[in-house]
C-alpha cells in the first residue's frame, strides 16, 4: 500500500518540521521566548502544517485523477476492438484494468519478471492461465488489442507513481522548509496557523455540501444514462412494471409509487394519531412520574433499527395477520408479505417520531394561552382540542411531512414486509412493493450495470431524493415559521 | 357547536357551584374521554414494545443454545493414518470423507450401547443427526493433535439443525413428514438419545463467535465474522465522522460568519440528516465503488457511507453543547488576551466534550444498526466465512455486517435462519443497549448546570 | 330572570359581600406563599391588591378562581366562600366556578383565532347561546361592554393576535365578559401597555363596575388609587391592611403601608 508509506512518510517529515521549527525559534531568541511574538509550539505548527496540509491535498487528488487520466490514455489502444466486438467501451476499459492488475499480481508473486510482463503477447503465452496461477481468473482469452492497453496501463501507472511519490514528497519537504525559513521572532506564527486551522475547519463543515453534491451527481449522471437507454415518459406514466434481464422490460413508475404511498399511508394512519394523542397526554395530562416512564419507553422505539422492524414484519406481524385475514380467517390475504403488514410495522416505527416532535411542539405553545382558556372555564380537552392544537397545527402538519418523508424512504421493512409484486390495487392485503426496495433488487441482482434494468435504480433513487427532499425542506419552513411566531 | 339541550339549560343554570349542572357533567365525560384516548395511545406504544421486545426475546433466545451429540468416538488409525508415522503433513490427504464414517460408527455404536430401540440397522442412516461441518471439525481436532489417533475419544458433535430444531420445538413430527432431510424415526432415536444424555443442550458459543455458513447448515452459523465486519465500520465512523464532525461544528458555531454560503451548509446538513438511508447507499455505490473504485463488500466503503450519514448526528449534537458552554466562559479566555481559536480550543471544546461525545455514541449505534446502505455495496450476500487475517485486510477485504448477516438470515429458505436472525437481533440490541447506556451514563455524569 | 333578580338585588345593597376568605394559607412546595389571609371582597366594586412584587398579591388572586390547581405543587387551605359557598369544597367543579368568576391576564393573550372567535370561544364551551344568531348577539355585547366593538365591527373574521396591545388586552376583556361572569380578576391588565391604552382598559374597569365584583391586582399606585374603591395591600403573603381607597392613600393605619406608599419599600 505505496499511499499508506507515503502519508507516514510526510507524517515523519512534519514532526521533524515541528521540532526543528520549535527550537529554530527558541534559539532565534536565544532562548527568551518573551522576545517571540507567538509560542514557540507555533512555530512548530507553521512548519508542520505548511509540510502536510498541501502535500496530502495533492496526494488524494493524484489518487483520484490518475485512475480516469491513465484510462483516458490508453482508450485509444482499445476502441476499435471495442466497436469491432459492439462490446461497451467501459467493460473492455474494465478488462483492461483487470489484465493489468493480474499482470502485477503475477510480477508480484514471481511468476513473471517485470520484463516478461511488459514482453507478453497473445501469440506466444497462454496469459489466461498465468493470471489464473497469480489469482485472477478471467472470462475469457485475452485479446491483443486488450493486452496491449494492459501494458501500456501498467507503464503509465508506474510512471505516474513514481512521478507522484516525487512530487508529494518534494512538496512536503520544501513546505517545511519554507516553514523553517519563516521563522523569526516577529514572525506571527499563531496568527498563520490559526489561520491555516480555519481553512481546515471550513474544509470540514464543506463535506455536507460534497455530500449533496455526490448524491446529486450520481444519481443524475446515472438517470441521464437510463434515459438514453429507456424513454423518460414512459418511465413515469407506464403502469406496468415488469424488468426482464433478457430485454424489452417495462419499467413503470407508477406502481412502485403508488405502493410506497399506500404503504407510507397506512403508516401514517397508525402513527399519528397515537404519536399525537401520545404526545398530548405525556405534555398535558401525564404525571411526572408517568412521563418519565412512559417517554423513555416509547422513544425506545425509535432506537430500534430498521432491520429488527423488518424481521417483525416478516416472522412476527405476517403470520399473525395470515392467522385472522389469511385463507384460514376471512380469506382476504394470501401471504404474510402485504401492504397491511409494512404499513402496520412502519407505523409503529414512526410513533415515536410522530410523538416527540409534536411533544416539543405543544410544548412551544406558550402558557399564557392554557391561562386564558382555563381562565374562561374551559376543561383541559376543550383547551388542548380548541386552542392548543389549533395553534400547533402548523407545527403538527410539518411534524406529520417529516413522518410522511420517513416512511416513503423507508426500505429495509418493505424489503422484508411487503412483498416483491408490482401491483396497483386497492386491497391493503395484497403483497406489493416500493421504490426503496425496487432500488435494492435492481442493483443486487445480476443485472449487467449498464442495462436499463440496473440504472432503473438510480432513476427511482432520483425520484424518491427529490421527493423526500421535497417533503423535507416544506416541513421544515412550515416548522421554522411555527417556531417563529412564537418566540 | 350550538346543543340545543344545553342551551336550554343556560337559561336556567343553577348559580349555586356545589350542584354540577348538565351540561359540565356532558363535558366533564368528554374530558375523561378525551383523556382515556390519550392513555390508550401510551398503552398502545408501550403494548407493541412489549410485543416486539417479547417476539425477539421468545423466538431468539433459543440461537443461544445448540444440540450436540456426545459420543466417543474410535479414530481408527487404519483409515486415518495409514503410514502410522502421525506424520500431520501425511493425515492431511484424509478429506474430510474419510472421518464421516467414524463419526456415524461412533453414533450408532452409542445407540446400540445405551440399547435405545431403533428401527435403522445401518450406521449410514445416522448422518441424518449430525451437522455436516461435524467431520471437519473432527479432522481439524485430530491434525491439531495426531497423538490423539489409535484412541477413544468422546467429542461434542454438533447435531443436525433438524435434531436442533426437534428439541427447541421448531421441527415437529408434522414437519418433518414433508421432510427429506430428515424422518420421524430419526426422531424417535433422539428421544431415546436424550433420556441416555447422548443428546444435550448447551450454551452456544460458536453463535457468538463462529462465522457465516452455507444455506445448508444453520447449525454452524455465528455472528463472529460479521461483528469484526461492523467493528472495522465502526472505527472507521469514529476516526472520520468525529474529528470532521467537530472541525464542521466549531466553525459553524464559533467562526462562521452569517452569509449565504454559511446558510448553504446548514440548509445541507439539515437536509442530509433528512434523506432517505438507501439513497447513501447509491451514493457509497457511484462514488466509492464505481468511481474511486474501492473494493465491494468491504468495511471501508460500508464506514464511509455511514460516516456519511453520521455526520449530521454529530453536527447537531456538538453544536448543541458548544451552544450550552455560556458566552461568558469565551469572554474571560478573550479578556486575559487568549486569541478566538485558544478560547475555543483551551476552553469552550473542553467543557463541550462530553456532549459531543454522547452524541458521538448515539450517532455510532444509529450507524451500526443500519442496513439498507450497506445492501447496495454489496455486504449482503457475501458469505462472511473467513476472519480477516489483518487490520488491512479488516479494512478492505470483503466481510458482512451485523444488520447484514441478520438480513442474510431472514432471506434464507430455511426457518432454523429465522432463529438465528432473531438471535442476530439480540446481540445487535446488547450492543445498542450498552451504547446508549454509556451515553446516558455520560451524559448524567458531566452534565452541567450553568 | 334569575340574573336580572340579582342584579335588582345587587343594586339594592351595594355594599353585600360577594366573596369573603377566611386564614386562606398558600404553600408552593415547602414555600409559604400566602400567611393567614382573610378578606371580604364586596359586590358592584373595583378592589385593588397592592404591594411589593412578590408578595402574595397575584397568587391570592389566582386562588380566587382556583387558577392555582393547575400548578401541580400549589396546596391551599383555609376557606373561600363566594355567594356563600367554599369553591374549594369538594362538589365544586372549577369549570362552573370560573365561568362565573372570569380572569383577565398579565400580558393580552388572545387565541390564534378570528376576533370573533376568540369572544365566542367561552359561550360556546358553556353552550350559552341557542343559535347562531344568539352567538352573534352575544359577541356583539362583549366587545361593546369592552369598548372594542366600534374599532373592530369591519373585521370581525381577523386573527386576534393582529390588534394592538390595548386592543388585544381589550379583546380579553370581551372574552371574559361574554361568559357572563359574576366576579372578574384581572392579574395587572395594564402592566404591558402604553399609557394611552392604560387609560382606555381603565376607564373600562370603571364602567364594569356597574355589573361584576371586581378584582384587579397592580403594581402602580396611581392605578389602584384611580381605579378602585377598596384596596387591600400585601406584604411578604400577609395582608397587612384592607380599607377604603381613600383611607388607605391619605391615612393608613400600618407603619409597612404608609412605607409603600410613600416610596420606601417596594
Amino acid at each position: 500500500m505505496p499511499a499508506f508509506w507515503i502519508v507516514l512518510i510526510v507524517l515523519g517529515i512534519a514532526v521533524a518540521g515541528f521540532v526543528l521549527g520549535r527550537s529554530r525559534a527558541l534559539n532565534a531568541v536565544i532562548g527568551d521566548r518573551r522576545d517571540l511574538h507567538s509560542l514557540p509550539n507555533y512555530y512548530g505548527w507553521n512548519a508542520a502544517l505548511k509540510g502536510v496540509v498541501p502535500a496530502l491535498g495533492l496526494l488524494a487528488i493524484w489518487l483520484i485523477l490518475q485512475p480516469m487520466l491513465i484510462e483516458r490514455a490508453v482508450t485509444g489502444l482499445v476502441s476499435e476492438q471495442a466497436i469491432a466486438e459492439e462490446r461497451d467501451l467501459g467493460l473492455v476499459l474494465a478488462d483492461v484494468r483487470r489484465v493489468a492488475a493480474g499482470l502485477d499480481a503475477a510480477v508480484a508473486q514471481g511468476l513473471l519478471s517485470g520484463d516478461a510482463a511488459r514482453d507478453l503477447s497473445t501469440a506466444s503465452d497462454d496469459i489466461r492461465a498465468t493470471l489464473a496461477t497469480a489469482g485472477v481468473a478471467l472470462g475469457s482469452d485475452v485479446q491483443p488489442a486488450v493486452l496491449a492497453a494492459a501494458q501500456r496501463f501498467r507503464v503509465l501507472s508506474g510512471q505516474a507513481g513514481l512521478v507522484m511519490v516525487a512530487l508529494v514528497l518534494a512538496i512536503s519537504a520544501g513546505g517545511t522548509l519554507y516553514g523553517l525559513r519563516e521563522v523569526r521572532p516577529d514572525f506571527r506564527a499563531r496568527n498563520v496557523v490559526e489561520q491555516g486551522i480555519r481553512a481546515i475547519l471550513i474544509g470540514a463543515a464543506c463535506i455536507a455540501i460534497l455530500t449533496t453534491v455526490g448524491i446529486v451527481l450520481s444519481l443524475v449522471f446515472n438517470t441521464i444514462e437510463f434515459f438514453r437507454l429507456y424513454p423518460a415518459a414512459d418511465f413515469f406514466f407506464s403502469t406496468t412494471w415488469s424488468p426482464s434481464f433478457g430485454g424489452g422490460s417495462e419499467l413503470g413508475i407508477l406502481p412502485l409509487l403508488w405502493g410506497t404511498l399506500y404503504i407510507s399511508l397506512i403508516a401514517l394512519l397508525v402513527a399519528v394519531p397515537i404519536g399525537l394523542f401520545a404526545a398530548v397526554y405525556l405534555s398535558e395530562y401525564a404525571t411526572k412520574r408517568v412521563r418519565s416512564v412512559a417517554k423513555p419507553a416509547i422513544e425506545i422505539l425509535a432506537g430500534i433499527p430498521t432491520i429488527v422492524y423488518g424481521l417483525f414484519a416478516l416472522l412476527t406481524v405476517g403470520p399473525l395477520l395470515m392467522k385472522v385475514f389469511g385463507d384460514d380467517g376471512l380469506g382476504w390475504m394470501q401471504a404474510g408479505t402485504a401492504v397491511m403488514t409494512a404499513g402496520l410495522v412502519m407505523g409503529i416505527m414512526l410513533i415515536p417520531f410522530v410523538s416527540s416532535l409534536s411533544d416539543d411542539i405543544i410544548n412551544a405553545v406558550p402558557q399564557a394561552l392554557r391561562d386564558g382558556s382555563y381562565g374562561l372555564g374551559a376543561t383541559q380537552s376543550e383547551t388542548i382540542r380548541q386552542v392548543i392544537l389549533p395553534a400547533a397545527l402548523p407545527g403538527i402538519v410539518g411534524a406529520i411531512l417529516l413522518a410522511a418523508s420517513r416512511a416513503i424512504g423507508e426500505t429495509m421493512i418493505v424489503v422484508l414486509g411487503a412483498g416483491a409484486a408490482a401491483r396497483m390495487e386497492l386491497n391493503p392485503f395484497e403483497a406489493m412493493t416500493t421504490v426503496t426496495a425496487k432500488i435494492v433488487s435492481q442493483l443486487t441482482g445480476d443485472a449487467d450495470f449498464a442495462s436499463p434494468e440496473a440504472l432503473v435504480a438510480f432513476a427511482l433513487g432520483m425520484t424518491l431524493f427529490v421527493i423526500t427532499l421535497g417533503l423535507n425542506v416544506l416541513a421544515l419552513y412550515i416548522v421554522r415559521k411555527y417556531r417563529e411566531q412564537y418566540e | 357547536m350550538t346543543d340545543l339541550s344545553a342551551g336550554a339549560a343556560s337559561g336556567q343554570t343553577p348559580r349555586s357551584l356545589t350542584q354540577t349542572d348538565a351540561r359540565t357533567k356532558k363535558r366533564n365525560a368528554a374530558e375523561k374521554r378525551f383523556r382515556a384516548y390519550g392513555m390508550a395511545a401510551i398503552a398502545a406504544g408501550m403494548f407493541f414494545l412489549v410485543v416486539l421486545l417479547g417476539s425477539i426475546v421468545t423466538n431468539g433466545v433459543t440461537a443461544f443454545q445448540q444440540t450436540f451429540l456426545q459420543v466417543p468416538v474410535y479414530l481408527d488409525p487404519e483409515k486415518l493414518d495409514k503410514t502410522g508415522n502421525r506424520d500431520p503433513e501425511e493425515m492431511k490427504k484424509v478429506s474430510t470423507f474419510g472421518y464421516k464414517p467414524l463419526v456415524e460408527d461412533a453414533v450408532f455404536a452409542a445407540v446400540q450401547a445405551a440399547g435405545i430401540e431403533t428401527a435403522f440397522e445401518d450406521a449410514g442412516d445416522m448422518d441424518a443427526l449430525f451437522s455436516a461441518s461435524a467431520a471437519a471439525q473432527l479432522r481439524d481436532r485430530v491434525l491439531a493433535n495426531p497423538d490423539l489417533v489409535g484412541e477413544t475419544v468422546t467429542f461434542k458433535i454438533l447435531a443436525s439443525s433438524r435434531v436442533d430444531g426437534y428439541l427447541k420445538d421448531r421441527v415437529t413430527r408434522d414437519s418433518v413428514a414433508r421432510d427429506k432431510n430428515i424422518d420421524a424415526a430419526h426422531l424417535d432415536l433422539v428421544d431415546g438419545m436424550r433420556d441416555a444424555s447422548l443428546v444435550t443442550k448447551s450454551f452456544n458459543w460458536d453463535f457468538i463467535t463462529g462465522s457465516d455458513a452455507s444455506e445448508s447448515r444453520p447449525e454452524q452459523a455465528g455472528m463472529g465474522v460479521a461483528m469484526l465486519g461492523s467493528f472495522y465500520m465502526m472505527l472507521v465512523v469514529l476516526g472520520l465522522a468525529l474529528p470532521i464532525g467537530v472541525a464542521a461544528s466549531i466553525y459553524l458555531e464559533e467562526f462562521a460568519p452569517k452569509n449565504r454560503f454559511t446558510d448553504l451548509i446548514e440548509v445541507n446538513i439539515s437536509n442530509l440528516a433528512a434523506v432517505p438511508s438507501i439513497v447513501f447507499g447509491i451514493l457509497g455505490l457511484a462514488v466509492f465503488i464505481q468511481f474511486v473504485e474501492l473494493p465491494q463488500s468491504a468495511p471501508i466503503v460500508g464506514g464511509l457511507v455511514l460516516t456519511l450519514m453520521t455526520l449530521p448526528t454529530i453536527i447537531i449534537a456538538t453544536r448543541a453543547s458548544l451552544q450550552s458552554v455560556p458566552p461568558s466562559i469565551r469572554d474571560a479566555a478573550l479578556g486575559v488576551g487568549a486569541s478566538k481559536m485558544q478560547s475555543v480550543f483551551h476552553h469552550v471544546l473542553p467543557l463541550a466534550m462530553p456532549g459531543i461525545l454522547t452524541g458521538t455514541i448515539i450517532g455510532l449505534a444509529q450507524a451500526l444498526g443500519e442496513t439498507a446502505p450497506l445492501l447496495l455495496i454489496g455486504m449482503v450476500g457475501y458469505i462472511a466465512t473467513n476472519y480477516p487475517d489483518n487490520i488491512a485486510s479488516g479494512f478492505f477485504d470483503p466481510n458482512s455486517a451485523m444488520p447484514a448477516q441478520i438480513y442474510e438470515w431472514a432471506k434464507r429458505a430455511d426457518p432454523a435462519y429465522y432463529e438465528r436472525a432473531w438471535g442476530g437481533i439480540i446481540i445487535l440490541l446488547v450492543f445498542l443497549f450498552a451504547m446508549n447506556a454509556i451515553a446516558i451514563i455520560l451524559r448524567r455524569r458531566f452534565e452541567r448546570r450553568w | 330572570m334569575y340574573d336580572t333578580a340579582s342584579r335588582l338585588e345587587g343594586q339594592v345593597s351595594a355594599t353585600d359581600i360577594k366573596i369573603a376568605a377566611r386564614d386562606v394559607q398558600v404553600f408552593y412546595g415547602d414555600n409559604h406563599a400566602i400567611k393567614d389571609v382573610s378578606v371580604d371582597i364586596q359586590d358592584k366594586t373595583v378592589t385593588a391588591f397592592i404591594g411589593p412584587s412578590g408578595c402574595g398579591k397575584s397568587t391570592f388572586l389566582r386562588c380566587l378562581n382556583r387558577m392555582n390547581d393547575t400548578i401541580d405543587i400549589a396546596r391551599i387551605e383555609g376557606e373561600i366562600l363566594i355567594d356563600g359557598e367554599d369553591i374549594y369544597d369538594k362538589r365544586v367543579d372549577p369549570v362552573q366556578l370560573r365561568a362565573k368568576v372570569g380572569m383577565v391576564f398579565q400580558k393580552p393573550n388572545p387565541f390564534p383565532k378570528s376576533i370573533f372567535d376568540n369572544v365566542a370561544y367561552g359561550p360556546k364551551i358553556h353552550g350559552l347561546s341557542k343559535t347562531r344568531a344568539d352567538l352573534d348577539d352575544i359577541v356583539e355585547r362583549a366587545l361593546r361592554r369592552a369598548a372594542l366593538w366600534d374599532e373592530v365591527k369591519d373585521r370581525l373574521t381577523a386573527p386576534g393576535t393582529g390588534l394592538s396591545g390595548g386592543q388585544q388586552q381589550r379583546l380579553c376583556i370581551a372574552r371574559a365578559v361574554a361568559t357572563e361572569p359574576e366576579v372578574l380578576l384581572m392579574d395587572e391588565p395594564c402592566s404591558a401597555l402604553d399609557p394611552i391604552a392604560t387609560g382606555q382598559v381603565e376607564e373600562l374597569i370603571d364602567e364594569l363596575r356597574q355589573d361584576y365584583s371586581v378584582v384587579i391586582v397592580t403594581h402602580s399606585m396611581q392605578q389602584a388609587a384611580r381605579v378602585s374603591q377598596k384596596t387591600a395591600f400585601f406584604h411578604l403573603g400577609s395582608l397587612v391592611e384592607y380599607d377604603t381607597t381613600d383611607k388607605i392613600f391619605t391615612n393608613p393605619q400600618d407603619s409597612r403601608t404608609e412605607s409603600y406608599i410613600t416610596g420606601r419599600i417596594g
